[in-house]
């Protein structure tokens, strides 16, 4: 099973994405062999969480089995954990989604303790947007968060985004239990999965595209041809993914 | 992509040698071993002494010496400046060595490419068909647009534009018919078909930047591009063909 943990869907901002739409998403994932793809709405990440959210659900229900959703969590937004907490059990939902950067508040912030202590509470994985030398998300924050939050299993999204942090994020994660790397990102190359993946050991990683802004055939691409062995690949591609999401990975919209 | 026929596959870029801020370089050996892992038929590589050192550095001139071979198209970097500055000496030396395509990089190497040294090389370029690769992850479509504005009948090769620059590239692309885009990190999601779409396959050329831009996802993009054949085989090493012409390798 191909389990994509890093997805998107919406319009952004800040470039032009030809594709944008779930539905072209699922056909090309389709097209490729991705079984399923967790998605967080663009509109969620970039103004508005509440409505963002529900659009993400609403696809999910429409792609049973085939979108997941990572809600998003705002830290702007007092009652936001409460919405949350209610929304965890929906068909799709495979977890909480932070973004640090964008909401310009520090995953070690207090705003973001209610989230946190709700997925440790809840059992559900987090993926928090993660990148070296940020004020917000730089992967020792997102180290501490994992240890502030013992039984909390924390996805370091894009492994630290740049080249010169791959090495460091990859220690941490060997070094912290609940701390995993997921490797989506125009500047992490095969080469440096490979890299990420004999650091940290092929069971801290999990392949994600960032589909819409990228595009998914790059990062599959990625783990297809790096020298892995078929065992690390199989990891990487869905086997930590499932392990992690259990029973949410296999939602069928029941 | 339709038709099940294999594609021959030229990467327009490449680089050979160590780098400053990776694990691993890459030796000549290692090079045509990762050509065939993506089973990549040929390509244009770079020297990174050119690209990081000092080009006129004898170290530099002699790593160059070995970029060339049966697989693999010498790109060399030249350096338009005042006399004892720059590299080659004159653009008469590079017209000399014929190259398939040389590789200019105005922010790295502090040069104007539109100043008075410079806007005498480009013209000598164009009219003996020595197209020019220009880094934008390195100065910027701007200084691309502007190039292409002075010098129309220049061919240039844009360079790891990213994935951010689709409205730039575009308007590039729809401006100047001598502007070509390498594909391998326009990777948002559908950009490669965008792009083809409206301007044609035959601007946009397959490479990679490896090793210090990824190679595997733009290997595989390419093999699952949601394209007519013909327009995959354009952009896989047809349209880099056109641009190299008669120093073509195979």
């Amino acid at each position: 099973m191909i389990i994509d943990a890093h997805g998107h869907v919406g319009t952004w901002g800040d470039f032009f994405v030809p594709q944008p739409s779930a539905d072209w998403l699922v056909a090309t994932a389709t097209r490729i062999g991705i079984d399923a793809v967790g998605v967080s709405h663009l509109v969620a990440i970039g103004y508005d969480t509440r409505l963002g959210n529900r659009m993400a659900l609403d696809l999910a229900r429409r792609h049973r089995g085939r979108l997941g959703v990572w809600l998003v969590a705002d830290p702007h937004d007092r009652d936001g954990h409460s919405v949350v907490a209610e929304q965890l059990d929906e068909p799709g939902v495979w977890g909480l989604k932070l973004h640090p950067d964008v909401h310009e508040c520090s995953v070690l912030d207090s705003r973001y303790t209610p989230y946190l202590r709700l997925a440790t509470e809840r059992g559900v994985p987090v993926l928090c947007h993660g990148q070296t030398r940020s004020d917000h998300s730089d992967p020792g924050d997102l180290a501490e968060a994992v240890r502030r939050h013992p039984g909390l299993r924390l996805l370091a999204g894009h492994a630290g985004l740049w080249p010169d942090g791959f090495t460091r994020a990859a220690e941490l994660a060997a070094a912290h239990d609940g701390l995993h790397l997921e490797i989506c990102g125009s500047r992490l190359t095969a080469r440096w999965l490979e890299h990420l993946v004999a650091v940290a050991g092929a069971d801290k990683v999990l392949f994600g595209t960032d589909a819409c802004f990228l595009d998914p055939r790059v990062g599959l691409g990625k783990v297809v041809h790096a020298r892995l062995s078929p065992a690390d690949r199989d990891l990487v591609l869905g086997g930590n993914a499932a392990r992690l999401l259990g029973s949410r990975a296999r939602h069928d919209g029941g | 992509m339709s038709g099940g026929e294999a594609v021959r596959v030229f990467d327009a870029h490449r680089l050979l040698g160590q780098l400053p801020n990776t694990p691993a370089g890459v030796t000549a050996d290692g090079l045509l071993a990762e050509l065939d892992h993506l089973d990549i038929d040929a390509c244009a590589a770079t020297s990174t002494a050119e690209l990081f050192g000092d080009p006129a550095d004898p170290a530099a001139r002699q790593a160059a010496g070995t970029v060339a071979g049966p697989r693999t198209l010498a790109v060399p970097v030249i350096v338009p400046a005042v006399a004892g500055a720059g590299w080659p000496a004159t653009v008469d030396d590079v017209l000399a060595a014929s190259p398939a395509l040389v590789r200019a990089c105005p922010v790295r190497h502090r040069f104007d490419p539109l100043g008075p040294v410079a806007v005498r090389w480009w013209p000598r370029l164009a009219e003996h068909g020595i197209p020019v690769a220009i880094d934008a992850a390195e100065c910027g479509l701007p200084v691309v647009a502007a190039l292409a504005a002075v010098h129309p009948g220049l061919r240039i090769l844009v360079l790891s534009p990213g994935y951010r620059e689709l409205r730039r590239l575009g308007e590039l692309l729809e401006t100047f018919p001598g502007v070509h885009v390498e594909t391998g990190t326009v990777v948002t999601a559908g950009g490669v078909e965008w792009l083809a779409g409206r301007y044609g396959a035959h601007r946009l050329v397959f490479g990679t930047g490896a090793p210090r831009w990824d190679d595997a996802g733009a290997r595989f993009l390419l093999e699952h591009l949601d394209l007519p054949a013909a327009d995959v085989a354009m952009i896989a090493a047809g349209s880099a063909r056109a641009l190299i012409g008669t120093r073509w390798p195979w």
